[in-house]
């Protein structure tokens, strides 16, 4: 399969914002990611992450290396890699379904075919109902429901998650982790989720990328060998397929925690 | 009980505008407006020369008759309110534009920052010996006073409400592929518009201010120029006449047009709790 984002040498320094000393954020960080996958980045915090999440975006510039989507050198920000926040980065002003529209309606497609992608959209991620409500009416699932839809509804080539279910309470974040893996399998999205959590990665990537602590440095590669279709949280927590290679990455990033406080 | 059809008339229910205003003080408000009246007419009462020093609130009244009865008083009200309609609304014009302009570019916005508040402190009272200088007594001076009050709190507002825009919703337009002029259209101006209803407000409220201020100095007629013109004639009543109808029309101003539309922008989109 070809490789839809791939990373190559990316180095990323900037000073720092109250002391103005150099901080070495990400060192040589080489992956890539096929059509369709979904990978998993898991470090521990400060392990630059989120940095490697901005670069990619072309909300950030990177000092070296590469970074090509689909063959292209990536400049700044583009619709060709759709970005999930952490905090739902909905516009409050906007209802939910001129939300989910907005990055049609800056492609320039007409409205009745934005109409119908849209409630496409909304019908997948579970917002039927909710179409013309504001983003304060709804809960913190929701809103990030909304988000997700917002960034599907825009079809880019890969999507870019940032830790998107940190700010929702712990059974929320069951279900929706559930549900994104059915959203992923049915749009066969290539993904790069960004988390410091370890289930999560090894429940939904298909691979998981370890990094290390600062500088961030890819350190290992994990494969999860389950299917796709057979994950569901009650099933998998006694699967060896998946225990296995969680407690592999759980060992993998204790490392970097553990050394940080000796 | 068999009593019953000879029972006392059925109580209306009191309205709901009724109990809206019991329950928003309407009966304690009227009883100060009443206690006030009262205590002035005791001190009128009891003052040498009442009529040139503080005619009583029933004097007042009698005495404006000619500017109540013969349609002065509506015809100087409607002079004032078209100075600070057309006054204002240029103020709005240029200052939420400018603001917005402003707000685009960090270092630009830093840099006029200061600037925009130092001029918001001077309030048109204290910039119109300048300007009558410049301009004379004239209707221009009039409204240049009234544009100045108006766009500096107008233009600082709208600065403020654009730099505070969430740089992550910024952000998320970048990522969704918006041009610099979508980002300004869909992120900008609507998350700075509760900033841009507070600084019409304030702007509008200054110049009511500055439009009386001003037609005391220059133009004709008004109310500021009544007040001013009374004064000369001797004629308090209708100096005090004036005051209370340049306080009553104000209120009205921001109770029927300006708060409603600062509300409605602010909770409409979930700004603030409701």
């Amino acid at each position: 399969m070809p490789a839809k984002l791939v990373v190559e040498g990316l180095s990323h320094h900037y000073p720092d914002e109250y002391t103005g000393e150099d901080v070495h954020a990400l060192d040589r960080v080489s992956l890539s990611v096929e059509d369709g996958e979904f990978s998993a980045v898991v470090g521990p915090s400060g392990c630059g992450k989120t940095t490697l999440l901005n670069i990619l975006a072309g909300l950030l510039p990177h000092t070296e290396g590469s970074v090509q989507v689909d063959g292209k050198e990536v400049g700044g920000p583009g619709p060709d890699r759709g970005v999930v926040f952490q905090e739902h980065a909905i516009l409050p002003w906007r209802t939910v379904a001129r939300n989910i529209g907005h990055g049609l309606e800056i492609q320039g497609v007409a409205r009745s075919e934005r109409e119908q992608r849209v409630q496409e959209f909304v019908d997948l991620v579970g917002l039927s109902g909710f179409e013309d409500r504001y983003p304060h009416e709804l809960s913190g699932g929701m809103k990030q429901r909304c988000a997700l839809a917002r960034t599907l509804c825009a079809n880019p080539v890969v999507m870019l998650m940032d830790e998107p279910f940190a700010a929702v309470d712990a059974q929320t974040r069951i279900t929706l982790q559930e549900e994104l893996n059915r959203i992923a399998i049915a749009t066969k999205k290539t993904i790069l989720f960004i988390t410091h959590n370890v289930d999560e990665a090894a429940f939904l990537g298909d691979r998981c990328f370890i990094f290390s602590r600062r500088p961030g440095k890819l350190k290992a590669t994990v494969k999860i060998n389950v299917p796709r279709e057979k994950r569901i949280w009650k099933d998998l927590l006694s699967e060896k397929a998946y225990t296995d290679p969680r407690d592999e990455i759980l060992r993998l990033v204790r490392e970097e925690v553990f050394d940080d406080e000796e | 009980m068999t009593r019953s059809s000879e029972a006392a008339p059925v109580k209306k229910p009191p309205s709901r505008q009724w109990r809206r205003f019991v329950r928003g003080g309407g009966i304690e408000l009227m009883l100060l407006i009443a206690g006030i009246l009262v205590l002035w007419s005791v001190i009128s009462e009891n003052i040498p020369n009442p009529s040139r020093y503080l005619p009583s609130p029933v004097s007042v009244v009698l005495s404006s008759y000619d500017v109540i009865w013969k349609g002065l008083l509506p015809n100087y009200i409607g002079q004032t309110l078209w100075r600070l309609v057309i006054g204002s609304a240029i103020g709005l014009l240029l200052g939420i534009p400018f603001g917005i302009a402003l707000g685009l570019n960090r270092t630009v916005s830093d840099m006029f920052y200061p600037i925009m508040n130092f001029f918001q402190s001077i309030s048109g009272i204290a910039i119109l010996p300048i300007i009558v200088v410049w301009w004379g007594n004239s209707e221009k001076t009039v409204f240049v006073v009234i544009l100045y009050t108006c766009f500096f709190p107008i233009a600082f507002n709208v600065l403020t409400g654009v730099r505070s825009t969430p740089m992550i919703l910024v952000n998320a337009l970048r990522t969704l592929g918006a041009s610099r002029l979508r980002i300004v259209k869909d992120v900008l101006i609507p998350s700075a518009m509760p900033h841009i209803a507070t600084g019409a407000r304030l702007g509008i409220g200054y110049a009511w201010r500055a439009v009386i201020a001003g037609e005391m100095l220059a133009g004709r007629r008004g109310l500021g120029w009544m007040i001013f013109t009374s004064q000369d004639a001797d004629l308090t009543a209708q100096v005090i006449l004036g005051m209370v109808m340049i306080g009553v029309i104000w209120i009205m101003i921001d109770r029927f047009a300006l708060r409603p539309i600062e509300a409605d922008t602010i909770q409409r989109w979930g700004l603030v709790q409701r």
